[in-house]
């Protein structure tokens, strides 16, 4: 009773006694700051598994808002490969007339290394032509009929990246050749393959953005929601005492569990998404000879997904609390 | 404990709840604020919790001028005061436990320290035992008791009631009264907002009697009964 008197003269009675040594404050300030924490965190999460069905649509819609660029992503990170190998591609293949004395081949090929266009010239001689076709499956046996070689000497020139025209002059100027009977040039082909990925790429970082701003404005309006559904205990809290932190925080823990769990929500629809799709694009990269590989969301990247769903859900409740619980304040 | 210096609240353009307000409580006292309906009771109840500002003069609490609690400081003002309401404002999804507990969650109190002191508080208004049930189970006088020991489980200095008897049958109200009577035995400063004329005499405590917002008559009547 005298304790309660002398509390009396002093601050309010929840302050501790300024008597007591700072360090013992801090620690008791820590606490109580980790009590305040694990009881936000465990009463928002159970006040989600309070309502399934709000819960679950919430984060079937956030998974899918996440997921939709996501996938897009990894579409279009496998689809690069297919105009990745540029090296190849880039060079002009230059197919000799039949018969042409190996000297002769050397020399052109000698000839083009001079121009200021052409950064290297490889010769493929009709033997090498044929081994690589024997080295394949299935043709080794169908060039055996043949008494004769029947493939010409290949140059294969790989232009200098310069002028965007340079590289056309270079090509009339090979077809012009007498000792040239035909000139096969894709790289155009290439060129509008990257710009196009390229350009989806783009479409992608813009879908990413878009699709973020919607989570965003999910998590945000669920919240909105949630603290309109608790207003009465908003201001009872703040009758008692409550700072706009402590209000706060559970439903920031809210937009944070959201977030995780439609991150991990995600990162399993990717998973099926990959399960399903495995078998085909198994076969499509047989068809491409290997030479392409199929790539999934690798691990840091699930990390990534999971750290992305927090914060945006962090970020969303922050958004809707500052707007929507200061306003609740009464001064 | 509580001081009031010329004091005035106006609503609006031209709404004066309270006029030129001014009087003293001491630490420990126990007094009652009475007046016909809107003479500015509640309103006089606001300023002191920080729930409104005045308009002119000043307001000090346990020795603070509320003038100068910025925002951010209201909440730590709150903490120190104990506020009982006539419709109690309990949450009603939550259960007895909880709601006593909850101004001790606010401050931050450790989990085993919760639990000895709101079984404390529940044993001080007799409801020791009823901490697991729901407050719509509980009659009208329960759950102002357990509106009551909310108020005083964090031991503020100071506690506030706004007609915290307006709902409830005489005989409860006698109880109840008693309650804050017993709070103030052990320390507390009580002011206590109330119409109920009868009452408030046989408490034989200070009354203030505002009339349209002035203070009109300061007096302590001997206690009858
Ligand atoms: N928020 C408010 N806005 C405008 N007028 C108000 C407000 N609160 C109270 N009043 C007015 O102030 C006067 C005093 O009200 P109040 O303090 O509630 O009186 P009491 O509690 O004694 O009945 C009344 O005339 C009431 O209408
Ligand atoms: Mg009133």
């Amino acid at each position: 009773m005298n304790r309660r008197k002398a509390a009396n003269r002093m601050k309010p009675a929840a302050v501790a006694p300024a008597a007591a040594p700072a360090r013992r404050d801090r620690r008791a300030a820590l606490r109580a700051w980790r009590e305040q924490h694990l009881y936000s965190l465990f009463s928002s999460l159970g006040r989600l598994a309070a309502r399934p069905g709000a819960t679950a649509l919430t984060l079937a819609v956030l998974s899918l808002t996440l997921a939709f660029p996501l996938l897009f992503w990894l579409l279009l990170d496998n689809a690069r490969q297919l105009g990745g190998r540029l090296d190849d591609a880039a060079a002009i293949s230059v197919f000799l007339k039949p018969d042409l004395p190996a000297s002769e081949s050397e020399a052109l090929a000698e000839r083009l290394r001079a121009r200021a266009d052409v950064a290297a010239v490889a010769i493929r001689t009709p033997e090498q032509g044929l081994d690589e076709f024997r080295s394949r499956a299935g043709l080794g046996d169908a060039l055996k009929v043949l008494h004769y070689n029947p493939l010409p000497t290949v140059l294969l020139v790989r232009p200098r990246a310069t002028a965007a025209n340079g590289e056309s002059e270079l090509v009339e100027a090979l077809r012009r050749e007498p000792r040239v009977d035909l000139v096969q040039y894709d790289l155009a082909w290439r060129r509008r393959l990257n710009a196009i990925l390229a350009l989806a790429e783009r479409g992608a970082e813009v879908l990413a953005a878009l699709l973020a701003a919607a989570a965003l404005l999910v998590i945000g309006n669920t919240v909105r929601l949630d603290i309109q559904g608790r207003s009465e205990e908003i201001a009872v809290m703040q009758l008692l005492g409550a700072d706009n932190g402590f209000v706060r925080r559970p439903f920031l823990y809210t937009g944070l569990w959201y977030g995780t769990f439609a991150g991990g929500l995600c990162v399993m629809l990717i998973g099926i998404v990959e399960w399903a799709l495995a078998a085909p694009l198994a076969q499509l990269a047989a068809s491409y000879d290997q030479r392409i590989e199929v790539h999934g969301l690798p691990v840091a990247g699930m990390l990534g997904v999971l750290g992305l769903g927090a914060a945006l859900g962090w970020l969303g409740a922050w958004l809707a609390t500052s707007r929507h619980i200061a306003l609740g304040q009464p001064r | 404990m509580i001081r009031f210096e010329h004091v005035s609240k106006r609503y609006g353009p031209r709404h004066d709840a309270l006029v030129d307000l001014s009087f003293a409580i001491d630490a420990g006292e126990m007094a009652f604020i009475t007046g016909h309906s809107g003479a500015g009771k509640s309103t006089l109840l606001k300023l002191v919790a920080l729930l409104e500002r005045p308009t002119r003069g000043q307001v000090l609490v346990n020795g603070q001028n509320l003038n100068q609690v910025r925002r951010r400081g209201v909440p730590r003002v709150r903490r120190g005061i104990g506020m009982v309401f006539q419709d109690h404002r309990l949450l009603l999804d939550r259960s007895v436990f909880d709601n006593v507990a909850l101004p001790l969650v606010i401050a931050g109190v450790p989990r085993e320290e919760i639990a000895r002191r709101v079984r404390a508080a529940l044993d001080k208004v007799g409801l020791l035992g009823r901490e697991a049930e729901a407050p719509a189970t509980l009659s009208t006088g329960e759950q102002q008791r357990v509106g009551i020991a909310r108020a005083i489980v964090a031991k503020p200095p100071l506690l506030i009631a706004d007609e915290p008897t307006g709902n409830l049958d005489p005989q409860l109200s006698a109880e109840i009264m008693q309650l804050f009577g017993e709070f103030q035995q052990v320390g507390t400063t009580v002011l206590i907002a109330s119409h109920d004329l009868a009452l408030i005499k046989r408490m034989g405590k200070r009354v203030l009697v505002l009339d349209h917002g002035r203070l009109i008559d300061d007096y302590r009547p001997h206690a009858t009964g």
